[in-house]
């Protein structure tokens, strides 16, 4: 048996504990392949996460503060995309990947790990003095996330909700430029959250397409207009790995255009678990 | 309190409570009308957390008319300014945005049931007021800023004559986050949840084509009501009456010189029954105020404090009389109603409608209250109306005690005669191509 025929019976397995609605247009054994696809996309970028993690983490032991500035953002993307999964596991979301917000004395709260602790050290006060035990950490939870999401049933539900989910993530962090406040590395997660909604969307898209394809051409409407703003900013237009200029420089009315479709598509994306019968 | 199980309690304030809600019980529909909370109740085992009752969630306003509503409008004890950016990408879109507002509106104001959904869908409504709302007086004012009629909907052409883009007095200190908007909207009702209620409807129904640039929400002090005599007008937070000279509402032909546009040939005809809109968040230093002798406020002002009448009358609405006084000696010729409205032959055409609610937000970082007042005007002549007042302000001492933040000017559109129509149709029609 394949991985991917093994994923396909976990998921089948996994649905037939769940209580169906019975006003479903749509069978729950249609969902079983996407949700088994969708697993397969999260551990490819699992997979490429840990890669990119072991680079980023080891930079910052070495001391090489430019490395480690060059590689934040491109590293950050892979977790961007898998978000609604990985926020199952709130311990680590939260060492992995929580802002200074988060804790009442800030950057000086001893819980404040992850991600956004190395880039206050890396952009904000611009060196890498300090900062190897939270690399070190921050490697050790991103393993620890890849061996959970390995041995979890993916619950329908909430791979569905995910598209959404991503939709309200850039609405409420991104779009603002809160995210990433030091480094202004703001596109890239932006990117990775559109890249991951996209990728929920366009597995399930052949069970609704026929059904309502009104729907399904005003969701890939904002989705192209919000790559076409986002492809205003790329540094090479022809190489996605090149990434996005500074946050800094998107002008206002760009921000609002991003907020248009981005709204939209939140609203609409909300309603994808109802058309799926979920 | 006793220390006896047995023997009713002695605790004075006990007793004087129950008097003052017997007191309330006998005052009737009257307190209640006025939205004041609950009235006196038996024993009830939901007293606490039941929902304070009013007597006035029925009350409406009806929505088809020449003018919008929430202007010659009774003013609520709620009211809200959101000002916003317009996304709509071309005039198809600005059009649905227009056409939604109409329609939301016309069923909020109303009242009505929110269609059931499927549970796996989310809910059409927010729910905060349950699935069948009641109208509460609500009132929704739709206007636009001069930024609306840049290049992007081809409305240059068509710009109201005064509508301009707010720029700064001597005395503002105007924060971008705060100030302008393609559009307003003027949010009022008898309760401060039905004004939140509609917003969010509004917002959740114009994804994609409006994003909130900021938000000012305010309250009027409510009164008993009156047996006779004028209703007095509500107390602003620097505790004076605000709005007493405001022009008779009553009066149709005064009201189409002053309020309502479509008396000056230059305007374009669109604009016939819509009205110029003057926002302005305007900060108080209370804590100040506060420490500064009566007879300097009362002198600031040009009014008693207690009673509104001008230093030379009796009543709230006498008619001060400054050619009695030209040296200002009663009345200060700095005073802030004499500079505002001089009462001289040929003023009346400057005279403006004041609608204000006060603010409340929070705390600053030198402990001192962000407080003040929502202060909103309508006008038929920007240039005559407000801004020729507020000229005529600068340097007032009031301005020791406040500092306008934010606001801008919006024109308020004519109003929505019937079911075919929709707010903004002259103004689309007449720049159609």
């Amino acid at each position: 048996m394949s991985s991917r025929s093994l994923l396909i019976a976990a998921a089948a397995f996994g649905l037939m504990a769940l209580q169906a609605p019975a006003r479903a247009d749509v069978e729950p054994e249609a969902l079983v392949e996407p949700v088994a696809d969708y697993k397969l996309y999260v551990l490819d970028n699992l997979d490429a996460f840990v890669g990119h993690a072991r680079d980023f983490t080891r930079a910052i032991e070495a001391g090489d503060l430019e490395r480690a500035r060059s590689l934040y953002a491109p590293t950050r993307v892979y977790y961007e995309r898998i978000e609604p999964v990985a926020e199952l596991f709130a311990d680590l979301d939260a060492s992995i990947d929580a802002r200074e917000d988060d804790y009442e004395k800030g950057v000086d709260d001893p819980d404040f790990t992850g991600f956004h602790r190395l880039e206050y050290g890396l952009f904000k006060r611009q060196t890498t003095d300090g900062l190897a035990p939270y690399a070190k950490r921050l490697m050790s939870d991103v393993q620890d996330l890849e061996s959970r999401v390995q041995g979890l049933t993916f619950p329908p539900a909430r791979v569905v909700g995910g598209a959404a989910a991503l939709m309200e993530e850039v609405a409420a962090t991104k779009v603002s430029g809160e995210e990433d406040r030091y480094s202004h590395t703001d596109l890239w997660d932006f990117q990775g959250n559109v890249d991951g909604s996209q990728k929920i969307f366009a597995l399930f898209r052949p069970l609704i397409a026929e059904e309502d394809p009104a729907f399904v051409r005003r969701v890939e409407d904002n989705f192209a207009a919000v790559e076409a703003t986002l492809a205003h900013y790329r540094l090479a237009a022809d190489d996605p790995e090149a990434g996005f200029v500074s946050y800094e420089k998107v002008s206002d009315k760009d921000r609002r255009a991003l907020v248009g479709p981005v709204t939209v598509l939140a609203e609409d994306l909300s309603t994808l678990r109802g058309k799926l019968g979920l | 309190m006793s220390d006896q199980p047995d023997t009713p309690s002695r605790c004075p304030f006990t007793l004087d409570r129950r008097r003052f809600l017997q007191g309330l019980g006998a005052a009737g529909a009257g307190v209640a009308a006025g939205g004041l909370g609950r009235p006196a109740r038996a024993a009830d085992d939901h007293a606490v957390t039941g929902a304070p009752v009013s007597t006035t969630t029925a009350q409406a306003y009806p929505f088809h008319g020449r003018h919008q509503q929430g202007i010659l409008t009774p003013r609520p004890a709620a009211g809200m300014v959101v000002a916003c950016d317009v996304l709509a990408r071309n005039r198809t879109g600005l059009e649905r945005l227009l056409r939604t507002l109409t329609e939301r509106i016309a069923f909020l104001t109303e009242g009505g049931t929110y269609p059931e959904r499927d549970p796996a869908y989310p809910p059409a409504d927010s729910g905060i007021l349950g699935p069948t709302i009641a109208p509460d007086g609500l009132t929704v004012t739709v206007s636009l800023g001069a930024s609306l009629f840049d290049a992007r909907f081809g409305l240059a052409d068509a710009r109201p004559r005064h509508l301009q883009r707010m720029t700064g007095f001597p005395n503002d200190a105007l924060e971008p986050a705060r100030c302008h908007g393609d559009l307003s909207l003027q949010i009022c009702a008898n309760t401060h949840d039905t004004t939140l209620h509609a917003l969010r409807d509004l917002i959740k129904n114009t994804p994609g084509l409006l994003m909130v640039r900021w938000k000012q929400e305010g309250t009027v002090p409510v009164v008993p009501p009156r047996d006779h005599g004028p209703t007095p007008s509500a107390r602003n937070y620097l505790g004076f009456r605000d709005g007493t000279a405001n022009p008779d509402t009553d009066d149709a032909t005064l009201m189409d010189s002053l309020i309502w546009t479509g008396g000056d040939p230059e305007e374009p005809a669109w604009t016939r029954g819509g009205s110029y809109q003057v926002v302005r968040i305007i900060r108080n230093y209370v804590e100040r105020w506060d420490r500064t002798p009566l007879a300097e406020q009362e002198a600031v002002f040009g009014r008693h404090k207690a009673s509104g009448a001008p230093l030379d009358g009796a009543q709230e609405h006498d008619t001060p009389d400054y050619a009695a006084d030209p040296e200002g000696r009663i009345t200060p010729l700095d005073a802030h109603i004499r500079l505002a409205n001089p009462r001289t032959p040929g003023f009346e055409k400057h005279r403006i409608l004041r609608r204000p609610f006060n603010y409340s937000n929070g705390v600053e970082a030198n402990g001192q209250f962000d407080m003040g007042l929502l202060f909103i005007v309508y006008q038929a002549d920007l240039q005559a109306g407000f801004i020729t007042v507020q000229n005529r302000l600068n340097g007032e001492p009031l301005e020791e005690y406040i500092q306008p933040v934010g606001g801008g000017y919006f024109f308020t559109l004519p109003g929505v005669v019937d079911t075919t129509d929709y707010l903004g149709r002259a103004l689309l029609e007449a720049t159609a191509t």
